[in-house]
């Protein structure tokens, strides 16, 4: 109604002010002169050329679009503010070339960008639209066909007059156009795109995927496009103030499409390698609904490690934006050890073992990982005999009080005729017999005795230490232990050093733990490490654990070698210590409290939770982490601290 | 085929129209077009907004059910985590990653499990216990914490306006 008005009046305005010109000068020429140099006149003028403008363009509007949405009108509208506000701001920067004819050159170009609008907002909507006329597509393909040509013509004669005439406003309308271009080009990847799916009956699973990948390649497109234009316009002219939004916008997308493309490509590639595909009966066992798109399982669907089932077209979907599970959302990129663990227990069920405890399977994990580390080329710490007492004893820190009973029951799986009877019996036997039993099959132990040579006399300060008691609790240290480890007396410093030791045990286990993880994430082509040689083993003591509730994933891997590779090493290992041990037992004189805090944190670390590989590895990882070198460093500063140790507990036993 | 999106709209829409649940009714305005809903919810019992019936509107995006969808309140409402325009702020209609508060954690936000159900019925136990610790209108958080009577007075004009009848 109100436009209606304006051009109406606009009209009348017009005509008596075109009437009034050539009633005073009743030729053609003299009035058109009069009517140039008349302000008013030209003001007049103008309007109704705007006027013209707006009715064309609902002309065209009506003619491509129809009735526009009222969501379209807005965002029209919204954006129609910004570019009005920019185009002002790049009338500043061009004063100097103002003229009507610029004006005019301006005009059009946000006529020509308010259809790209309207043609992007279109050709979205074709998503949400359950049904498409022919009209439809033909007015997107015929819209788009112009507006791709009206750019690249604009590009074309920008591109010519800055070569013939030297640089200038157009140079802003070819970068202009040009990104248009880029826009068109866009548009019309996504309807091709979207045609293509609602061509089909089923969903188009890589759609999605296409659509990233285009959003990526344009982005990058026109951020180029930005930067080079933002370079060009500061030589030749000044900063160009007016594209720093579009130019932020613009950048922001771009990084989030490639966030996206890249996020997106790791969580998918984790779900298909993975994670188990849902069978037949879990589909049957669960509602059987994907939560995503309520829809019906029936086949393609995806477990994830926290036992939920969606489609796997419904999963790529939302991973493209979040790497988390929907239900629970766990996260699928941070823990792929406890998504491989699942797998594992996924794809051997059959648990062999009783469910045992998870605590006493983690304990011997520590321990009998052992070997592997060996094969793995991981430097090792001579072992240690007695570390059995230590971990039973293990004052605060550690081992949970069934560790013994467990340890001894692997031993009776030895194999008849391994030598040495480990010293199990709790620290009070001399420690003298270098327990060091053969493994059954592996080549390398039977050379362990001469390798570690020099471990009698390493540990036999231990060797005489009085049984400690089991820990009461898993839970952290009691004020009597605390109190235990103060003072100067033999029994405080060996109270300590209990204590460093069950946070080596558990450091231990953290390294063990990394090691695994490395091996299962690189398991495609290292047939060297051991891990995939013990996979059956591992995988069904996986399963136990899961069972068990799946907390402890990261140590139920651990249990799992530890059933591999042959139960008799526990006193080997139990003894060997890990990288992360320097650390803290250089402070072992001030610093008592300290690293019975240290204890006590790892040490519930390990008892609770499942996110064990993360945190006991990440405080592991800083020792270790550096590979051979580091650890070459690290047994030399052990070595140092087991000399000092003994002296400074009054006694030195060798 | 058409969208993922409309197919569960419509799942949604039928699962919705099957088993309402109690005190609120939604439908897509037009059949046309399933991205828009409007819904009704009768202000839960005991609580100050009891009895009224507050229309609402739900807009949905594209690519529904990965992003949430957009509520608000076609009616005059007073309360502490509804704009003063009559959208409604709730944790569960905020994609993670945007948090205009501030204070949510991502447990609480949109994901793909969520539906038009949940959020409604989160909508009706939010009108009945707000959360004046992130307001979205700092007048309503402000009388309901410190003036709980006037705040009462207040929805209790809202219902009667809502019902059509007199003040």
């Amino acid at each position: 109604m109100r436009l209606l008005f304006v051009t109406f009046g606009s009209i009348m305005l017009t005509s008596i002010v075109i009437g009034n010109a050539y009633h005073q000068k009743k030729q053609f020429y003299p009035s058109v002169v009069y009517l140039t140099k008349s302000n008013p006149s030209m003001a007049v003028l103008y309007v109704q050329a705007l006027v013209f403008v707006v009715l064309a363009g609902k002309l065209l509007r009506k003619f491509f679009f129809g009735q526009l949405r009222a969501a379209e009108m807005e965002h029209l509208i919204e954006r129609s503010w910004y570019a009005v506000t920019e185009t002002c701001l790049a009338f500043t920067v061009f004063r100097d070339d103002f003229s009507p004819r610029f004006v005019a050159m301006f005009t059009l170009l946000l006529f020509l960008k308010c259809f790209h609008w309207l043609a992007e907002d279109r050709v979205d909507y074709m998503e949400r639209s359950p049904i498409i006329s022919w009209v439809f597509h033909i007015r997107v393909v015929s819209l788009l066909s112009l507006l791709g040509a009206l750019d690249m013509y604009f590009v074309h004669h920008a591109y010519h007059s800055t070569l013939t005439k030297g640089a200038s406003v157009q140079l802003v309308f070819g970068f202009e156009y040009a990104i248009l271009l880029t826009v068109v080009i866009n548009i019309f990847v996504k309807y091709v795109l979207h045609t293509i799916d609602l061509q089909s009956e089923n969903p188009w699973d890589n759609k999605a995927v296409y659509l990233l990948y285009t959003d990526l390649m344009m982005g990058m497109t026109k951020v180029v496009l930005y930067m080079l234009f933002v370079v060009i316009m500061i030589k030749v002219h000044t900063f160009p103030l007016f594209v720093i939004r579009p130019m932020y916008l613009t950048i922001r997308a771009f990084k989030k499409a490639l966030n996206d493309v890249i996020m997106s490509r790791r969580a998918i590639r984790n779900m298909n390698t993975l994670y188990p595909d849902a069978t037949p009966e879990e589909l049957q066992a669960s509602d059987n609904v994907c939560i995503i798109c309520r829809e019906e399982m029936v086949s393609s669907c995806k477990k994830l490690p926290c036992n939920h089932i969606f489609h796997i077209s419904c999963l790529r979907s939302w991973f493209q934006r979040q790497q988390t599970c929907p239900t629970c959302r766990m996260d699928i990129l941070r823990s792929p050890a406890t998504v491989a663990a699942a797998a594992a227990a996924a794809a051997a069920p059959g648990p062999q073992r009783a469910p045992a405890e998870p605590a006493a399977a983690q304990q011997q994990a520590v321990p009998q990982q052992l070997p592997q580390m060996f094969m793995g080329g991981f430097p090792m710490w001579p072992p240690m005999n007695h570390l059995q007492p230590a971990g039973a004893a293990g004052a605060a820190a550690g081992p949970p009080p069934g560790q013994q009973p467990e340890v001894r029951a692997t031993e009776a799986e030895m194999p008849a005729g391994t030598s040495a009877p480990t010293t199990t019996s709790a620290g009070g036997a001399t420690g003298a017999s270098p327990s060091v039993p053969p493994p059954p099959g592996g080549g390398f132990i039977p050379g362990a005795p001469s390798m570690f040579g020099f471990t009698p006399n390493m540990f036999m300060p231990f060797g005489m230490m009085p049984p400690p008691p089991a820990p009461p609790s898993f839970a952290g240290l009691t004020d009597e232990e605390l109190r235990r480890m103060e003072g100067q007396e033999r029994q405080n410093v060996e109270a300590r050093i209990q204590c460093l030791r069950n946070v080596q045990t558990l450091l231990d286990a953290a390294v063990l733990q990394l090691q695994q993880y490395t091996s299962v994430v690189g398991a495609t082509s290292t047939a060297s490490h051991i891990t995939i040689s013990q996979a059956p083993t591992f995988t069904s003591s996986m399963t136990n654990t899961t069972s068990n509730g799946g907390a402890t994933t990261g140590t139920t891997q651990s249990s799992g070698v530890h059933l591999a590779t042959g139960a008799n090493t526990s006193a080997v290992h139990s003894s060997h210590e890990v990288s992360g041990d320097s650390e803290v037992s250089g402070k072992l004189p001030e610093s008592v409290g300290a690293t019975a805090a240290a204890a006590k944190v790892t040490a519930n670390d390990v008892a609770s939770d499942s996110s064990y590989v993360g945190e006991a590895s990440a405080s592991a990882s800083a020792p270790s982490g550096g590979g051979e070198d580091k650890n070459e460093e690290v047994r030399r500063r052990r070595l140092q601290h087991f000399e000092a140790a003994p002296a400074a507990g009054g006694e030195t036993d060798s | 085929m058409a969208g993922s999106a409309l197919k569960r709209l419509m799942a949604e829409y039928k699962q919705l129209t099957l088993n309402p649940p109690e005190g609120i009714i939604a439908g897509p305005i037009d059949e046309e077009n399933f991205f828009q809903w409007e819904a009704l919810i009768t202000g839960p019992e005991d609580t100050c907004f009891e009895g009224g019936v507050f229309p609402a509107q739900l807009t949905f995006p594209h690519d529904y059910p990965l992003s949430p969808p957009k509520m608000k309140f076609n009616c005059e409402m007073f309360h502490p985590n509804i704009y003063p325009d009559g959208r409604v702020c709730i944790s569960i209609l905020h994609a993670p990653g945007d948090d205009p508060m501030g204070y949510e954690s991502s447990a609480e936000r949109w994901s793909p499990v969520q539906s038009v159900e949940k959020i409604l019925l989160s909508v009706v136990s939010m009108l009945a216990e707000p959360n004046d610790e992130s307001a979205a209108n700092v007048d309503a958080a402000k009388v309901w914490r410190e003036d709980r009577d006037g705040f009462n007075k207040l929805a209790e004009k809202l219902v009667r306006k809502s019902l059509g009848l007199p003040q």
